[in-house]
């Protein structure tokens, strides 16, 4: 028992940086209906800024955070303007595809100016964490668990309560009528690639000190918030939350349990079942959301 | 000067010329009905005017500019609001909200002052307070147009653009509406409306045109247009080959 | 392939058989005659197996407009099944080489035949899926695998006595094949599947509409790209006669996607070009080694933006433009055999139509409607906007599943019949906002819709020459090798309805084919419809242009609010008060009845 109390708790903390991609990709998606096969690299971005910031030049972690951060959003700037909205107008082939070729190109930059090795940094806490019975709570886990409940809950007041929120809900649902009403879409899809792209950093911010910051990290963390998003239902965000710690808790089960080698493959496998038997996922989609 | 005028407005559809060389214009204050059967035109004329589509030729002035080259999004904050075809409520967002965001083009307003308005719209509309936390997917055809009506009005046009209204709503909601259409043309607002149903809008308008196949073929008051055998042909064919 | 074909005139196509054969032969002899230095030869072998299979994407991608991310794994699949085979299991070449295609075969097809009916962004993670599981199993089964060891010792083929171990012969023999399956790839694009797999990517609907099925054709596309990639990865393995796991990665998917795009998916020419410029591109420029995958991942975007057609494509299209529009030649246009259906009878009923309805959610957009055209004769369906007309039609078709209600036609229920099973019983529809498949001309748009199932034509040639009747009848022939996209908006509407035309259709619904046209386009396309109507087709019309309606229609039904409201000879029903009170609204308020 207490060992699944354990491997709960990790597999959550794994599942919310999938989570917190997964939404970065599918806020993306709900405004401009293009699928986002780079957003993996925003973690791995964020990763690598930190090992540059706190190890190469030896900067304090906060610092290190924030400079991640505020860069992240830059870049999410230069994303927009680079890789959607020349193609804004094009259908859904050409989009994904350039994505795809976004996601070559950070991979391939970083790995030229960073080199093949991968990366470590040291865990953020000097307390390691503690124990409550069976169970001992890892500090950095933790620390993604909260930042994770901390992101949500802000998203939800921001969506739910502002008026800039429902702004931006308006544009996914119907971008034309928004313009229409004085919205400023091409503004707020800029905003939305931002947020996504800090999200994205953000995850990879949390996640590097317990894997190894390599330039395929993001890759695999990509296709798993995928994964994520269809099993919570494409397009959902509630969806893209569940399905992201469902998916982490699963792997984390299915490594421990089953075997080891094969822990990326249960993600896809879930996914596979998925597909053909309720490919709409767990929250289906939406009735009426996108005209 | 007319508060909107169209001089030979020449636009597109897709691939196909919906607008050929259409000119009329809209005094400050009136109601003006733009008819035709589908397929004549209405609706382009309205995009063009609200910046959905970029006129190929010919000018239309909106309070003595240009607005031609202008986007929706500039045009809604000189006083134009465009509620389209098909109603387009936000399907995922509540009556409150589609109504408040109808102020978007507002720049430097307090919230505060955006729920005052809103309030005055559930005032105009009564009938929609006991919706309005629903979403809008949920919403009858009827309360859908009342909603996009609403949220148009919260711009505080000085123009309001309302393409086909009835569309889709059975006869006694249709008589609702336009007894509203009536009421906002009584605050101040003037009101280009396009309708398919003829005669239900030249129950308000005080003039009319009439589009058939893109042209302007007639134009006049309500009386001249009533039970005229022209609109009729204009919609129900009969005409001797003319052209 | 590309639009604007132009029919190769005999001796153009003799010289381009000449060239093609002398080009293989010179090819292919070099590696046997001349000795070259190991690593040109390994640079040539990894090009040319690696052009097999960015073949399979000209295929599912290029032609069908199908994506698929797992071209890596059906490599490896082939890879693996040839290293294991000729080493583990001491099976001869072609045996292992031939399991490692099956074996391709079926996975490409299990992974068609679950997914396709998703298509879009799902298709690409089940790709993707597909590899990565792959990926792990050839890394992590170490006991079949070997695991990140890979395979060493890899045989290589003999064939009658003659052994190709040497590099030079076996060289030879994967250019031979990269020449076989280019120019059998090159007669797909041009053969019977290949022109539905198109018209399955321009425009998928009307496809189904036009008798192609979508479904099938998707499968197929999937399952021979995968037998390619498959064919591919077989023959690298006895080339390099090493593999291990990470050569057959999502990574590799994503070069042979790139190799593909850069030089243009749509052509097995534009797929090799890619192909050599990013396998030879960097080894010329190997002093940028590290930082040239970043540039591939760049010139992705750049692509998509400045080149979609790669960079065949854009050479294609500028020597178009220079050659200016082809002049056709005269060719002597066959008569179009329309005149079939008037031996059955004047009046009696073609389409019987009872109690159909078409609810969406509460929205009663069609309400037990009955509707009845008779053979031989113009039907119109007219009534406001939103009254149902489109619904209805859309029912008719199979794009639609009715809530309830029967459709006959000819006596035989269809109601329960896909698009394309409708159409192969001889229902032909045009569409509003014109659905033609933009990629291809204007002749091969009207033969995909002779070649539609159960439509009697001998053979290619009698597609082909059905084909040009129906154009020839609508008046365009001398446009047959035109791009369908750079017709005037009233010609193309012309070319939608020789396209219904060709498939020989036995009731013709035409969803309001004058819209967007001029006056005079109006006027021609009367006489079209009259001209058709004096051959004893039957012809169902949706319009709003009354006074085309009246000139053409010898029988009205009127929608509204989703209910017939009436039924009669045109002079009637156009004065019919309720018809009037329809179009133009009532005075009095009256509730609906």
């Amino acid at each position: 028992m207490g060992i699944a109390l354990q491997l709960l708790f990790t597999g959550l903390g794994v599942g919310s940086i999938y989570a917190l991609v997964a939404l970065g990709f599918v806020l993306i998606y709900r405004a401009t209906n293009v699928v986002n096969f780079a957003q993996g690299d925003f973690a791995m971005l964020g990763a690598f800024a930190m090992v540059v910031l706190c190890i190469d030049l030896g900067w304090p972690y906060w610092l290190g955070i924030v400079l991640t951060v505020v860069a992240m959003a830059l870049f999410g700037v230069l994303f927009n303007l680079g890789v959607y909205y020349p193609l804004r107008h094009r259908s859904f082939l050409p989009v994904i595809i350039s994505t795809i070729g976004a996601s070559i190109l950070l991979e391939n930059g970083v790995l030229a100016a960073y080199g093949p090795r991968p990366q470590s940094l040291p865990g953020i806490f000097t307390n390691q964490g503690f124990s409550v019975g069976p169970v001992f709570f890892d500090s950095q886990y933790l620390s993604i668990l909260a930042v994770t409940v901390v992101a949500v809950a802000l998203q939800y007041l921001f969506f739910e309560r502002t008026l800039l929120g429902k702004k931006m809900q308006a544009v996914s649902q119907d971008k034309e009528m928004a313009s229409l009403l004085g919205i400023p879409v091409a503004l707020l899809i800029m905003l939305t690639f931002v947020y996504s792209a800090t999200l994205g950093g953000l995850a990879g911010i949390l996640v590097a000190p317990i894997l190894f910051v390599s330039v395929q990290m993001g890759a695999s963390i990509a296709l798993k918030a995928f994964a994520a998003s269809i099993i919570g239902g494409f397009g959902d965000v509630t969806g893209a939350i569940v399905g992201g710690l469902a998916l982490g808790v699963i792997e984390t089960f299915g490594a421990a349990y089953v075997s080891v080698p094969y822990k990326d493959g249960f993600a896809f496998l879930v996914l596979f079942v998925f597909l053909l038997f309720r490919p709409q996922g767990i929250f289906g989609e939406r009735v009426a959301e996108k005209a | 000067m007319p508060l909107l005028e169209l001089d030979r407005l020449v636009a597109t559809y897709g691939k196909v010329e919906a607008l050929r060389a259409v000119s009329m214009h809209v005094e400050a204050g009136e109601i003006v009905a733009l008819l035709g059967a589908n397929g004549a035109g209405k609706s382009t004329t309205m995009r063009a005017i609200s910046g959905l589509v970029g006129p190929a030729s010919g000018s239309i002035r909106f309070d003595g500019r240009d607005i031609g080259a202008l986007g929706p999004e500039a045009i809604v904050r000189l006083g134009v609001a465009h509620v389209p075809e098909g109603r387009r409520i936000f399907p995922g967002l509540t009556v409150k909200e589609n109504i408040l965001l109808g102020g978007s083009n507002r720049r430097a307003v307090r919230r505060a002052a955006l729920e005052a308005d809103m309030e005055r719209m559930f005032g105009i509309f009564p009938e929609l307070r006991p919706f309005a936390d629903a979403l809008g997917w949920t919403l009858s055809g009827g309360q859908q147009q009342m909603v996009a009506i609403a949220r148009g009005l919260m711009s505080r046009p000085k123009l309001l653009l309302l393409d086909e209204p009835s569309l889709g709503l059975a006869p006694l909601v249709v008589q609702q509406v336009f007894r509203v259409i009536a009421e906002i043309r009584q605050q101040g607002t003037t009101v280009l409306l396009v309708e398919q149903n003829a005669n239900m809008a030249l129950g308000i308008a005080d003039r009319g045109y009439v589009l058939e196949a893109g042209r302007l073929v007639i134009a006049g008051t309500p009386a001249d247009l009533r039970d005229n055998e022209e609109v009729r042909a204009a919609y129900l064919g009969g005409r001797a080959q003319a052209q | 392939m590309s639009a604007d074909a132009r029919p190769a005139s005999p001796t153009r196509r003799v010289a381009g058989a000449v060239v093609f054969v002398v080009a293989a032969a010179v090819t292919i002899a070099i590696p046997l005659v001349q000795p070259m230095p190991a690593y040109s030869l390994n640079l040539l072998m990894q090009a040319s197996t690696y052009a097999i299979a960015v073949f399979g994407l000209t295929i599912v991608l290029g032609y069908t407009g199908q994506i698929n991310l797992a071209q890596a794994a059906f490599f490896g699949l082939g890879a693996y099944s040839v290293a294991l085979g000729t080493t583990t299991l001491a099976l001869p070449f072609w045996v292992a080489l031939a399991l490692g295609i099956v074996l391709a075969a079926v996975a490409g097809a299990a992974l068609g035949l679950t997914t396709l009916r998703l298509g879009g962004h799902y298709l690409a993670m089940v790709t993707i899926s597909f590899q990565t599981i792959l990926s792990l199993v050839l890394t992590n089964w170490i006991a079949v695998t070997r695991g990140p060891d890979g395979i060493s010792g890899i045989k290589r083929p003999a064939v009658f006595g003659y052994s190709f171990d040497g590099s030079g012969a076996y060289l030879a023999l994967c250019i031979a094949s990269l020449w076989l399956v280019g120019f059998l790839v090159w007669r797909l694009g041009r053969s019977r599947l290949g022109r539905r797999m198109q018209a399955v990517r321009d425009n998928e609907l009307a496809a189904g509409v036009v008798g192609v099925d979508t479904y099938r054709t998707k499968v197929a596309a999937f399952t021979l790209s995968a037998v390619l990639g498959g064919f591919g990865g077989g023959l690298f393995a006895g080339g390099f006669r090493y593999i291990s796991p990470d050569q057959f990665s999502f990574a590799e998917s994503v070069v042979f996607l790139t190799m593909a795009l850069l030089g243009g998916v749509r052509s097995p020419f534009g797929t090799a070009l890619g192909t050599a410029l990013l396998i030879l591109l960097p080894e010329w420029l190997r002093f940028l080694k590290v930082v040239y995958l970043a540039v591939y991942g760049a010139a992705v975007i750049l692509i998509m933006v400045f080149m979609p057609e790669g960079v065949w494509g854009f050479v294609a299209a500028l020597v178009r433009r220079v050659r200016g529009p082809s002049m056709e030649t005269a060719v002597p246009v066959p008569v179009l055999p329309l005149t079939k259906e008037t031996a059955q009878g004047d009046g009696t009923v073609l389409l019987s139509v009872r109690g159909i309805s078409k609810h969406f959610g509460g929205l009663k957009a069609v309400d037990a409607v009955d509707l009845e055209v008779r053979r031989n004769g113009v039907h119109a369906l007219i009534g406001p906007n939103g009254s149902g007309k489109s619904t209805l039609l859309n029912v008719l078709s199979g794009l639609y599943v009715s809530s309830g209600g029967e459709i006959a036609l000819a006596g035989a229920t269809i109601g329960a019949l896909p698009p394309h099973e409708r159409a192969a019983r001889g229902l032909g529809r045009t569409f509003q906002n014109i659905r033609l498949f933009t990629a291809m001309s204007v002749l091969d748009n009207v033969v995909v819709g002779a070649e539609r199932p159960g439509n009697l034509i001998d053979g290619g040639h009698g597609a082909h020459a059905l084909a040009l009747a129906a154009l020839g009848f609508v008046g365009l022939a001398d446009r047959a090798h035109r791009a369908v996209g750079s017709l005037s908006y009233g010609h193309q509407r012309r070319v939608e309805i020789a396209r219904a035309l060709a498939g020989n259709p036995t009731l013709l619904l035409l969803d309001e084919p004058g819209a967007g046209l001029n006056h005079a386009e109006k006027e021609e396309l009367v006489t079209l419809l009259t001209r058709l109507k004096g051959h004893g087709l039957t012809i169902l019309i949706i319009d709003h242009d009354m006074n085309l309606v009246e000139k053409v229609a010898d029988h009205i039904t009127v929608l509204n609010f989703g209910r017939r409201i009436a039924d009669g000879a045109p002079g009637e029903v156009l004065r019919h008060p309720d018809v009037i009170a329809a179009y133009l609204g009532q005075v009095n308020a009256r509730a609906a009845a």
